[in-house]
């Protein structure tokens, strides 16, 4: 890990995560948005990978890219007329937002520079499948089970809400 | 030698997007994306701590559940947006304003 | 299978009734044909009053957890679950019987209401920061559908975007610093968190962290109970959403809200160290003076903007609002006397809170309109409702000996002996700039003349029962008084780790 071929990884992936969450937020046009998106997304599983979460970055990939990425990328084609290619967007006063966004990030920064986070030794790279699965059927298994009931929930209600009311 | 501080960074620039994202956008659909990035960089946190700070999973754990919870958002929000564009013809969240204040 | 988990599941009997029941609704609504409508609304009645049984049988029980350190089984996780499920119930009664929701079919609703009445139950009992904000995500993404139930009303849509919107940007917000806090104690359990910052995890270097951290759980939170500064999506929202599905959010998300707020930040946030108790506020970060602060804005802004106010959703969304900051005052007195005047509080809240909307709902059924200047000259058509309403009124202004009177007592009473007598002064204060908007709704319908052509008002028998069932507990509970004040005494044990 500490490899300097490990660390330049690193860095392009940091910048991959950073560069195209900026172009989510900036960019002009409502497409480039998503797409810089999808390399958001794509750039944070690569971190969790670093982060020796195996599990999660393919859970990442597929859930977010796979899943809410499409989901989005639908959202935005049936939310404008068909042949309009502009899909341009138009942002509200910009200026005060940007100083709110930078007083959040330097209040962030100060924050991560001095608070003495929780010790302990940094746990190893494992596989952490298994793991993970003995938690959701013991420790983590209300959570787990109600986790489907709020699918179940979230699914009946986004259905009812776009169908056709044929009643 | 990367350490917890890194990834740290890297979340805070993201929630700091994500806000900019939320505040500025008036586009519904561009607002989610602005709330997925907040969600993503939480996420970034939890399992950089699940690493350094934390002798076990759970910040894994709890990062999965956030995937999960964010799904069914995106889901139910789009839903929202696309009912809204077949009554108005448009996500622009300057023309949601029927209701005053 | 863990012979520990049999035992959970039989406490968690109350949850799993309500789960199997949402189920049934959802087959139901799905399966049967003409009598699916009434079918339905009979199986959620029958199941939430089953879990109601429950509930009360739990009560009394040792406090403990479940399932791990998930959730708490304690008397006020039994308050607090009881009392959603009493809400949820009327308005299960409430919503068929409303002209806004008669076009939509109601089957999804019922199940949507017993979603969220899960979520509560849940949100009232979590001890740990992952089931917290599953049960927070799954009330709030229940409120969002229920809101924009009319897909194609046009204001119900608009408050269900913004709602959502705005929730998520909370909730996301909310999880940052829940992270950070994760990341200072290295536990998501509340009891291990409060372990770690009795220990120091939150002092010195990290007092930044624990201080942003802190204000942006309470932006979550205070985004629940719509706390000023967060309150912004709650007149629109509760304007546009159908009124029964803003007298539900008036009251019961916020209760569970505040349940959620009471645990963590007494079992996440207080400090054990040098054996300091359960109610020593965890020093370094002085949340009660952030939360104090937050309900003196509440209140103020809430009474202030209710006075101009026309249209009687917008108005009784400000009133919760400024409601919402005098339940504030009982959890920043930081002693078993301020949570009993919380749970005191609810349970007047309740009453006088969904009577009024009821009312609001009836008016509209008959006259289609939310606008107080219709409701002129009442007193004439429907004597009934004119009364009814007034009661409710004097309830919320706080004018002895109805109910409401009693919840601002017990909580300017907490205040007051805690030495913080110029809080529960504010408190008053703005009890008496309330009285001019309630004041105003009962001269509307009492002293002005009604519209020449307005004739007698009917009022619908489901309606009307309703309202008596509101109105006798707001007019007559100093009567109960006694076993009001023992319950809600003993419903202020919780658990706090063992």
């Amino acid at each position: 890990m500490d490899t300097t071929v490990a660390q330049i990884v690193f860095y392009v992936f940091a910048a991959i995560t950073v560069i195209s969450a900026a172009l989510v937020v900036l960019s002009r046009s409502l497409i480039y948005s998503a797409f810089s998106l999808l390399f958001t997304f794509f750039g944070v599983a690569g971190l969790y990978v670093f982060l020796g979460a195996d599990f999660l970055a393919a859970t990442q990939m597929v859930i977010y890219v796979g899943g809410i990425l499409v989901l989005l990328l639908f959202g935005v084609m049936l939310t404008h007329k068909l042949y309009n290619l502009d899909l341009k967007t138009q942002t509200f006063q910009f200026v005060p937002g940007l100083l709110a966004a930078a007083a959040v990030f330097v209040t962030l920064l100060l924050v991560i520079g001095r608070t003495r986070w929780a010790g302990g030794q940094p746990r190893a790279l494992n596989p952490t499948t298994a793991q993970i699965g003995e938690l959701f059927m013991k420790d983590y298994i209300l959570p787990f089970e109600v986790a489907s009931v709020f699918l179940l929930v979230a699914l009946i209600g986004a259905a009812m809400i776009v169908r056709k009311k044929s009643r | 030698m990367i350490g917890l501080t890194h990834y740290l960074v890297i979340s805070a620039a993201l929630f700091s997007l994500g806000i900019l994202g939320v505040l500025t956008r008036k586009n519904a659909v561009n607002v989610l994306m602005g709330i997925e990035l907040i969600l993503n960089s939480a996420n970034i946190n939890l399992v950089a701590f699940s690493k350094f700070a934390s002798a076990d999973l759970q910040g894994q754990i709890f990062a999965i559940f956030i995937i999960v919870i964010a799904a069914a958002e995106v889901a139910v929000a789009l839903a929202i947006v696309l009912s809204m564009y077949k009554l108005v013809k448009s996500v622009n969240l300057d023309e949601a304003d029927t209701l005053k204040g | 299978m863990d012979p520990q988990l049999y035992q959970d599941l039989r406490a968690f009997m109350p949850e799993l009734v309500i789960t199997a029941t949402f189920l049934l609704v959802v087959l139901i609504d799905i399966s049967l044909g003409h009598l699916r409508k009434s079918l339905s609304f009979l199986a959620a009645g029958i199941g939430l009053i089953a879990a109601l049984t429950a509930v009360i049988a739990q009560f009394g029980q040792p406090a403990r957890t479940l399932f791990y350190g998930m959730i708490a089984v304690d008397d006020m996780g039994v308050f607090f679950r009881g009392f959603v499920i009493v809400a949820s119930f009327l308005i299960l009664l409430a919503a068929p019987a409303s002209r806004e929701l008669a076009r939509a079919h109601l089957g999804e609703f019922y199940a949507l209401l017993l979603g969220v009445t899960l979520g509560m139950m849940l949100l009232a009992s979590s001890v740990d920061m992952i089931m917290l904000f599953l049960a927070l995500e799954m009330v709030s993404l229940s409120s969002y559908i229920m809101v924009g139930y009319l897909s194609t009303d046009r204001l119900s849509n608009e408050a269900s975007l913004k709602y959502i919107l705005f929730g998520a940007v909370s909730t996301g917000a909310m999880l940052y610093g829940i992270t950070l806090l994760f990341g200072m104690t290295g536990s998501t359990k509340m009891v291990l968190m409060r372990d770690a910052l009795s220990r120091g995890a939150g002092g010195g270097e990290n007092l930044l962290a624990m201080l942003v951290a802190t204000a942006l759980l309470l932006a979550g939170f205070g985004f629940k109970v719509a706390a000023v500064p967060f309150h912004f999506w709650c007149p629109d929202v509760y304007t546009g959403a159908p009124t029964p599905v803003t007298a539900f959010l008036s009251v019961a998300p916020k209760a569970a809200g505040f349940a959620a707020l009471i645990r963590f930040f007494f079992t996440g946030m207080s400090d054990t160290s040098a054996g300091a108790g359960p109610w020593s506020a965890f020093t370094a970060v002085n949340w009660t003076l952030l939360v104090l602060l937050i309900s003196v804005v509440t209140m103020i802004f809430g009474n202030v903007a209710a006075l101009r106010q026309n249209n009687m959703k917008r108005l009784l969304a400000y009133s919760s609002i400024s409601h919402a900051g005098y339940i504030m005052m009982g959890a920043v007195v930081l002693n078993a006397e301020g949570i009993q005047a919380v749970l005191v509080y609810l349970i007047t809240y309740l009453f006088m809170n969904l009577g009024a909307f009821i009312i609001v709902i009836e008016m509209y059924n008959r006259t289609g309109s939310f606008d107080v200047r219709d409701y002129r000259g009442l007193y004439r058509r429907s004597p009934f409702l004119t009364i009814a309403m007034t009661v409710f009124l004097l309830s919320l202004m706080g004018i002895p000996p109805l109910a409401g009177f009693f919840g601002k007592l017990y909580v300017f009473a907490a205040a007051v002996d805690r030495g913080l007598a110029w809080y529960a002064a504010v408190g008053a204060l703005n009890s008496v700039i309330a009285v001019y908007y309630y004041a105003r709704v009962i001269k509307e319908m009492v002293i002005e003349e009604a519209a020449q052509d307005s004739g007698a008002l009917p009022v619908s028998w489901a309606n009307a029962a309703l309202v008596w069932a509101m109105l006798v507990p707001t007019a007559l509970l100093m009567l109960v008084w006694d076993s009001v004040q023992r319950l809600t005494l003993s419903s202020t044990t919780f658990f706090t780790g063992s």
